[in-house]
């Protein structure tokens, strides 16, 4: 997922193999804590789309929505590698499919209420899945839920959608009948989009999200002020590791102030955590270091930064100009600009450490062969660059504006001067960059861009943004920013796809072919993986991160 | 309250060491030249403006002789030497995490005089480069509206009636309208295009848009000096001789106006400059790879408690450019007094 | 009078229409600006995108979605933003008026009130050093960015010097509303205010000097002071009272824009959530609806101070026929 909108979405069942917490602090895996107190966070702005939970498709929402709703299933709820298990949440247990995966029969559990006093029954759990089609613009329904039988009727019909034959209730037992299996279903089911709301909810964006099943209530969103919940009083806790009862008696978000001033407050204690849609300035990090150390927690992240080169205009749609960039590029330098090798790792391939499919490689250093980047090769970036014949073409280097992806502009401005290319700034509101890039019209030579995981599954990665069907031309949407298309390493990422239903081993083994192949191909110049720094207030205790839902807002305690 | 140092007997209006022999029968300009000339605070203030445009349009030779420095490419692995030691220009940080990499301070020697930026550049020499650019937009920009106002309110103080509500309204329009929607909208429109026909990083964007905003705020007063004159008595001498319009605001009119115009014009050049560093800082003024001390005011907002001198050394330039323009304009003002009266103090 | 007044209001009408007709042209013009795409989210279907442009009306022509805009904001008021669906124009710009006003009409004060004095004060003791000395500290005044010296109190009262007696009361930026805790709201606004006031205090503090001096030589100064009036009354009851029409007309004008979302910079270096740092967000994510808004709002205070400072001015100065 990209940055903004990060959308940890599914753990395929059969691979579990996590980003852990590699964080400063040894963090428990059970909830603790004392009970009590407001947790105060602060964010710089709301989070941006419809407060709507089946259509707000951040991950600054869904801290707070995984605390107010339930779903079938659901993430535990628990820090470390514990909280990417696939645990029942409103049902009793995982249904294991029948009918070749497409039948799933669940029982929710009894005397479970929402937080309006109503009982949860069957009813709202079909209600749900029709109004996710019903309003229209949620982002996955015609993607992900359409796989329920007559699904692809509502997204055609959205406002009469019935879904009678795919979700079958009968008391307390929901059956959902699948038009066609589906691997991921389960993790679809754990997602805020498919979290359970009273039957009798409005069909249209609400501003505030409806009541739910969790340990708290909504009770403010005002975006230009803060966005608020406190202790559901119908809640009895039924799973700890599903749905613990929280903390703090509320919680709150408040928006508004600079990036600055909430540092600020959190190292004073105003304040308890800061958003992780804030990113700390680069100023204040050597205070955070010596003066607060011990208020800090540097997280492993699974994600990559990169510049896409557009593979089909002059002049990377040379190979040779695209490897040159990549030799030429000083990862260090890169990494210096982003906060430091403390806080980030430099790459030169596509999968991030500790991911499935991932081996260490990286051609484009000096002394090539041990996988590690080293020391850029300047000389033999010239000899490309020579080779290649694309001498004096000009290349618009395209970032958003925020101070250091344009610093990061400017770092491969110089470079590529250098290298006897006439670049020149293209630096875009932060608002329309992200859709800018990927329309291909635009004719962007190289341009920044970054990616999150939504689920450990090479796929995720090298399908999404570097597959031939990623690639929409002309279109706003088309994840595949290189416009990169090789039927040679495509039919492997097809083969390796098929042979993961089975044999995620040996499937892991061919992504990381794929990965090493196309590192040699320089679609991207990969520049490093980040780590997320977390500044948390002084009275905060019981900090779990699970590297879904990143910390876990109602474990902390700050009492 | 002490005794005034004034008094309606005593006259304000002869410069120091005027006597009225002396100034009886000279011209009105030739007078005013020759007070500027004698008010050393003014002249004071002239030689700072041209000092700092001096210093700043040698940037290139204080960059390559003095700093020996690039200031205008990334440098973020770059080395340089202080008290004999070799030290890299961004440091990893300090501290139990050693997180986040900060610039070297202020080294007070030629190299890296008051420090290097984010990217590793040399401050100094950025700041006179950025100089070049707020100065050139500054009067450019001042120029354009000086001249484009006057025009303006010649036409409308003297046609009046419908000309003039015309042109007001006009005038009104322009000065409601929000200067940060045009420049942000013009500078995304820009960056966008495909294959650029305007060059978005050009430096007249920036000096036409504040030329135009601030042609309202010089037409006002203007209007009024041409409406208040047209009403004096030699101007209807004048008429009631036949004289054709156009010799009338030629000659009658504007040399009035002209003083007005003439105190306003430094003063404009320090409103253009204040506004061009909002702009810059705001992100839509000066772009990338341009410099300006708005732009390096923004690049300190980053390091403002690590290095406040990113940030402090161009917002002290733009308080002494200002400064001088204004201390300028008043003494230009002070010399132009048109009630200049002959009656000496002692007689 | 009646005539003129009715003119002017009619020019307004016209000048507020042809604003907001623009800032929708210059919207429409900006590429990359697509709200359905910004509505639907990250990676949307095609057909999502297609739903939501219908949804929103911005599949219809551009007139129609000029109209239609037009009418949410005024008539029915259910605008809402294009980055947050929840978030409604007009309240949100109504949270943000106390916070302008506040901010602005304390600023108003001081540099009224030290403008005033330090003008008066000039004259009174001019040929003494107190004089010059207190002309250029004006002048520094206006002659420093105001975004840029709030940079350096932030500086200063937050970092640099926070653990003194000095500004160890300086609260991190932000509002408190006034009807919620009086005293940390003024706490709040003190550094603020003095910011703002700073580069005004410059410019009014010379103005009302130059007009004290060009006063003091007129006939009737002479006359008052023949008739035996002492100086002081001289000075405040005739000469303060017929210097005022400039700083009366410049205040009208300044007033009226920093109440307009003139005071952005203000705002957005100290982090006040008012119609200036409001401006300044929506222009950042190209948000129309709120640019739209803001716009409207503060071409409005632009247009009507104008008017009204024209008005004061043909009154006071009876050389100036209203036109």
């Amino acid at each position: 997922m990209k940055r903004l909108v990060l959308v940890p979405a599914a753990v395929l069942v059969l691979v579990a193999l996590v980003a852990g917490c590699g964080g400063k602090k040894k963090s428990a895996s059970q909830p603790t804590g004392n009970k009590g107190g407001t947790l105060i966070t602060l964010a710089n702005a709301a989070p941006s789309g419809s407060p709507d939970p089946q259509v707000n498709y951040t991950l600054q929402e869904w801290q707070f929505l995984i605390i107010t709703h339930d779903g079938l299933v659901g993430f535990a709820h628990a820090g470390g590698k514990q909280g990417t298990k696939l645990v029942p949440d409103l049902a009793t247990s995982i249904p294991t499919p029948t009918n070749g995966g497409k039948t799933w029969k669940f029982t929710l559990r009894d005397g479970i209420k929402f937080s309006n006093g109503q009982t949860l029954t069957g009813k709202d759990v079909k209600a749900t899945f029709e109004r996710l089609f019903k309003i229209g613009d949620s982002p996955n329904a015609g993607t992900w839920y359409n796989a329920i039988e007559g699904g692809d009727a509502c997204v055609k019909t959205p406002k009469t959608c019935d879904l009678s034959k795919g979700i079958v209730v009968d008391g307390n037992t929901v059956t959902f009948h699948l038009a066609r299996p589906d691997a991921e279903f389960l993790d679809q089911l754990a997602l805020p989009f498919a979290f359970i709301l009273p039957a009798d909810t409005e069909a249209k964006n609400l501003n505030i999200p409806p009541p739910g099943t969790g340990p708290y209530k909504w009770v403010e969103y005002n975006p230009t002020k803060e966005m608020k919940v406190v202790r559901n009083p119908n809640f009895k806790e039924w799973s700890a590791e599903a749905q613990p009862a929280g903390n703090p008696d509320a919680i709150v978000q408040k928006f508004g102030l600079s990036v600055e001033s909430e540092v600020t407050q959190v190292e004073n204690g105003e304040a308890d955590f800061i958003a992780n849609s804030d990113q700390i300035p680069a100023d204040r990090l050597n205070e955070l270091s010596t003066k607060h150390a011990d208020q800090v927690h540097i997280q492993t992240l699974t994600a990559t930064f990169y510049f896409a080169l557009n593979t089909r205009i002059p002049p990377f749609n040379n190979l040779k100009a695209r490897q040159a960039v990549n030799y030429a590029a000083d990862r260090n330098a890169l990494v210096k600009i982003y906060g430091g090798p403390k806080l980030n790792t430099p790459t030169c391939q596509v999968l991030p450490p500790q991911f499935p499919g991932y081996t260490p490689y990286c051609p484009y250093t000096k002394n090539p062969g041990s996988g590690k980047w080293t020391a850029p090769d300047l000389a033999k970036a010239k000899q490309l660059v020579t080779e290649s014949g694309t001498k004096g073409a000009t290349v618009k280097v395209n970032t958003d504006t925020t101070p250091a992806d344009k610093a990061l502009g400017e770092y491969f401005i110089t470079l590529l001067n250098g290298l006897g290319y006439k670049a020149k700034p293209q630096f875009l509101s932060n608002s329309i960059q992200y859709s800018f890039v990927q329309n291909s019209k635009n004719k962007v030579e190289f341009a920044f861009s970054d990616w999150f995981q939504d689920y450990p599954a090479a796929s995720d990665f090298l399908n999404i943004l570097l597959g031939c069907d990623s690639f929409h031309p002309g279109s706003d949407s088309s994840p595949n920013i290189a416009a990169f298309c090789n039927q040679g390493i495509q039919a492997k990422m097809d083969q390796a796809a098929t042979t993961g239903v089975t044999d995620p081993t040996a499937a892991n083994h061919t992504w990381a072919q794929v990965d090493h192949e196309v590192a040699d191909q320089a679609p991207w110049v990969a520049m490093f993986n980040p780590k997320q720094l977390n500044l948390v207030s002084p009275r905060l205790k019981n900090y779990l991160w699970s590297p879904q839902w990143y910390l876990l807002l109602d474990q902390a305690s700050v009492k | 309250m002490a005794e005034f140092a004034f008094g309606p007997e005593e006259e304000v209006v002869l410069a120091p060491g005027e006597a009225a022999q002396q100034i009886a029968g000279k011209s009105p300009w030739r007078l005013a030249g020759r007070r500027l000339l004698r008010d050393r605070v003014a002249l004071g203030a002239l030689a700072l403006f041209f000092l700092i445009v001096v210093v700043c349009f040698s940037a290139p030779i204080y960059a390559h002789h003095v700093a020996h420095t690039v200031v205008f490419g990334s440098n973020l692995n770059g080395t340089t030497t202080v008290n004999g030691k070799t030290v890299e220009v961004i440091q990893q940080g300090t501290g139990e995490l050693g997180i986040g990499e900060n610039p070297i301070g202020p080294t007070w020697q030629t190299n890296y005089f008051i420090g290097s930026d984010a990217q590793g550049r040399d401050v100094m020499a950025r700041v006179l480069y950025g100089g070049r650019a707020s100065l050139g937009i500054g009067v450019g920009s001042a120029a354009i509206c000086c001249l484009f106002a006057t025009a303006f309110a010649l036409l409308a103080g003297f046609f009046r009636g419908f000309t003039d509500s015309v042109l007001s309204r006009v005038m009104d329009l322009i000065w409601a309208f929000p200067v940060y929607l045009l420049a942000i909208s013009l500078a995304t429109v820009l960056l966008s295009q495909t294959t650029p026909i305007i060059n978005p990083a050009s430096l007249w964007i920036p000096t036409l848009i504040i030329a135009v905003v601030y042609i309202p705020y010089v037409y006002r007063p203007v209007r009024g000096q041409v409406l208040s004159t047209r009403e004096k008595e030699y101007v209807e001498a004048s008429v009631s001789q036949g004289a054709s319009n156009l010799r009338l605001i030629f000659n009658e009119i504007m040399p009035n106006v002209l003083s007005t115009v003439i105190v306003l014009f430094p003063l404009m050049i320090a409103t253009t400059i204040l506004t061009e560093s909002a702009l810059s800082f705001l992100g839509i003024g000066v772009q990338s790879p341009h410099a300006s001390w708005g732009t390096i005011i923004q690049d300190g907002q980053e390091l403002l408690y690590t290095r406040p001198w990113v940030a402090i050394a161009p917002g002290i330039m733009i308080v002494l450019t200002v400064l001088s323009l204004n201390v300028l304009g008043d003494g230009v003002r002070d010399a132009l007094d048109p009630r200049a009266k002959i009656r000496a103090a002692k007689e | 009078m009646t005539a003129f007044v009715i003119r002017r209001l009619v020019g307004m009408v016209f000048v507020l229409f042809t604003i907001t007709v623009l800032t929708f042209l210059i919207f429409f013009a900006t590429p990359g600006v697509d709200p359905a795409r910004q509505f639907a989210g990250r990676n949307p279907d095609p057909t999502t995108v297609a739903a939501v442009r219908h949804q929103f009306g911005l599949d219809r022509s551009l007139p129609v979605q000029y109209a239609l805009m037009m009418k949410r904001l005024f008539i029915s008021r259910d605008l809402v933003s294009y980055g947050n669906q929840a978030l409604e124009v007009v309240p949100a710009i109504k949270a943000a008026t106390p916070v302008t006003l506040s901010l602005v009409t304390g600023a108003a004060v001081l540099w009224v009130v030290f403008s005033m004095l330090t003008a008066l004060l000039a004259v009174v003791f001019k040929g003494t050093l107190v004089d010059p000395l207190l002309m250029i500290l004006a002048l520094i005044g206006i002659s420093m960015p105001v975004f840029w010296l709030g940079e350096v109190m932030n500086l200063i009262t937050l970092d640099r010097w926070h653990d003194t007696f000095l500004f160890s009361w300086v609260p991190s930026n932000g509002y408190v509303p006034l009807t919620q805790n009086p005293w940390q709201w003024f706490l709040h606004l003190v550094i603020p205010w003095i910011t703002l006031s700073v580069l005004y205090i410059g410019f009014y503090a010379r103005v009302l000097r130059a007009d004290l001096l060009e006063v003091q030589s007129e006939d009737f100064v002479r006359t008052a002071r023949a008739k035996g009036l002492s100086p002081q009354r001289v000075l405040l009851r005739h000469m303060l009272r017929n210097s005022m029409i400039t700083f009366v007309s410049l205040f009208g004008l300044d007033f009226g824009v920093l109440v307009g979302g003139g005071a952005l910079l203000t705002e957005v270096v100290f982090g006040l959530p008012g119609v200036g740092k409001l401006t300044y967000d929506s222009l950042q994510t190209l948000d129309l609806p709120v640019i739209m808004a803001t716009v409207i709002y503060g071409a409005f205070f632009i247009t009507i101070m104008s008017a009204v400072v024209d008005v004061v001015y043909a009154r006071l100065d009876p050389r100036i026929r209203p036109t």
